[in-house]
């Protein structure tokens, strides 16, 4: 009996942390499904008015979803923005990750190790440290104000090569020693032994990546001046300010990308040890 | 030998995409840029961009600011995880659903909530309506010292998702038959906590204090999407002061605190890796 209620009292704690975490995005939710002249009328902040806590809809309408989608090419714009900055950068990274990492781990050659010394030093620097070289470079090869200065250099940072190496240390030498023995490919070995065994960490790679390059910032507002090429990690909250009334349904289209690629490798990322 | 050989150039040819890359938008820039630092338009200056730097006051508070931020927060993202992560540990059950749950700070875009964050937080605002409510004085959360307790809550919400993820995965790891003789013993929770799943936690807590310390620098994005490019002084962090020279377009200044700055870094995790090898010991 005593058990009991000390499981039940434990329950019950773990939902109140869960609706802590869970509270901006569900609320974000809700109000989605709001009118707009309703969210307007709600939030609209005048001295000595305080906003309430709002989370019922009085009127339940999918306005905000229509004005998003159909009234508003330029949200859609914003949005094709951002996924033709992140796509290329996962992609690129996680291919060049893959043959980098599996190189630093298992194969030997000349200078390996000071060689991955430089993608540690690179992994550990911020954003403030790194785009001034980036910067100078994008600017040389003529690339400001366009797209390609926010994919190159989020597509080589160090992130990739140092994660994946952590999960092939993990992969035993003598199942490599044994496939190469009976003449198989270096090329055969990455594909058909390795990455079967970190298929984890190609998981865990692609979300991290994604989702860091769903949120850029800080190169944008530097490399970008037209705001036409905004991804909608920025140009969102310009939104805020001047279109209340559909700004809980963006952030709601906003977050699909990321959380489909999540639900769709959820399992490995959650069970990939490191 | 010949098979050696073979290894070398393929591993080295395997490896070339991800070195271009970090030599061409990386290492060679940064290269450049060391001889910005010691000139102004190609002449030799010696240390004067440095003294500049050093000298300039929006430095210093950019560099308090992110000091004040990354102690605070970066322990609480830490700590609080770990709690959570161990009490999630005392479930029977899998709470394989709960920790998903906890997860979605992480999934969800910081451009999606902010709204909510700027409606909860507002000097009008739901936190203040509750607060009023109960008879305490309204807080600026947007002006004043407490805009930075604000972007720490942000900061903590957000990271502890992952944190959780890693820590459980690691406590996962320590195997039962390690706990128990000392259960037997008549150790008690705390102690076993203290003596052997801590100690044995250490790996991963390092990681996860690194990576950690990875996202802390990039809270540049919370603020300025809450606050815009010009925030609050108490907000006035190292991104903004690199960004305004960006503006200005003053590249000496730019490099010189690039260098400056790796240097500080790199010291920073000297420090770290030398104190976890040590406490590891």
């Amino acid at each position: 009996m005593k058990k009991r209620v000390i499981i039940s009292i434990k329950y019950v704690v773990l939902a109140l942390i869960a609706l802590l975490f869970l509270l901006p995005i569900v609320y974000m939710l809700a109000n989605s499904l709001m009118p707009s002249d309703e969210i307007t009328k709600a939030y609209t902040n005048s001295p000595g008015h305080y906003a309430d806590f709002h989370l019922i809809p009085d009127n339940f309408s999918l306005e905000q979803y229509y004005q998003a989608f159909l009234r508003r090419p330029e949200f859609l714009n914003l949005f094709w923005n951002s996924v033709i900055i992140t796509v290329p950068i996962v992609i690129i990274q996680t291919l060049v990750s893959i043959f980098a990492a599996f190189a630093f781990t298992k194969l030997k050659f000349p200078f390996r190790d000071a060689l991955f010394f430089i993608f540690i030093i690179l992994l550990i620097m911020p954003s403030w440290v790194t785009m001034v070289p980036n910067y100078m470079m994008i600017q040389r090869l003529g690339l400001l104000d366009t797209i390609w200065a926010l994919i190159l250099p989020s597509a080589f940072t160090a992130f990739g090569v140092c994660l994946l190496r952590q999960y092939m240390r993990y992969v035993p030498d003598e199942t490599i020693e044994a496939a190469r023995i009976d003449g198989a490919s270096t090329l055969k070995i990455l594909f058909r032994i390795v990455l079967p065994q970190v298929k984890g960490g190609i998981a865990a790679l692609m979300i991290l990546t994604f989702i860091d390059n769903w949120n850029m910032v800080e190169q944008v507002v530097i490399y970008i001046s037209d705001k036409d090429k905004y991804p909608l990690s920025v140009a969102l909250s310009n939104y805020a300010a001047t279109d209340t009334g559909v700004i809980f349904a963006c952030g709601v289209i906003f977050m699909i990308p990321p959380l489909l690629l999540y639900l769709y490798h959820s399992k490995e990322f959650k069970n990939s040890k490191l | 030998m010949k098979l050696k050989t073979k290894q070398a150039w393929t591993g080295f040819l395997f490896a070339l995409p991800a070195l271009i890359g970090v030599f061409v938008f990386y290492l060679i820039p940064f290269i450049i840029s060391i001889y910005n630092g010691f000139t102004i338009q190609d002449r030799f200056v010696g240390f004067t961009n440095f003294a500049a730097l050093i000298k300039s006051n929006t430095f210093w508070l950019a560099m308090k600011n992110t000091a004040i931020f990354s102690i605070i927060a970066i322990p609480l993202a830490v700590i609080i995880p770990l709690l959570i992560s161990l009490f999630l540990a005392t479930f029977d059950k899998h709470t394989s659903f709960f920790s998903s749950l906890f997860l979605s700070p992480m999934i969800v875009p910081i451009a999606s909530v902010v709204y909510v964050w700027q409606i909860f937080f507002a000097d009008y605002g739901v936190v203040n309506n509750i607060l009023k409510n109960f008879g305490i004085d309204p807080v600026s959360f947007f002006k004043g010292p407490w805009s930075m307790a604000l972007v720490i809550i942000i900061f903590v919400w957000k990271n502890c998702a992952y944190n959780i993820i890693l820590f459980s995965a690691g406590l996962r790891k320590i195997p039962k038959e390690v706990k128990e003789p000392a259960r037997l013993d008549g150790a008690n929770r705390f102690q076993v906590l203290r003596k052997i799943t801590l100690p044995l936690l250490r790996p991963t807590t390092f990681f996860v204090i690194l990576l950690t310390i990875i996202s802390s620098f990039k809270i540049f994005r919370e603020v300025y999407l809450l606050y815009g490019q010009y925030p609050d002084e108490h907000l006035y962090m190292i991104q903004h002061f690199m960004n305004n020279n960006f503006y200005n377009l003053n590249y000496p200044r730019l490099s010189a605190a690039s260098i400056l700055l790796s240097i500080v870094i790199i010291v920073i995790m000297l420090v770290f890796f030398r104190f976890e090898r040590r406490s590891s010991l």
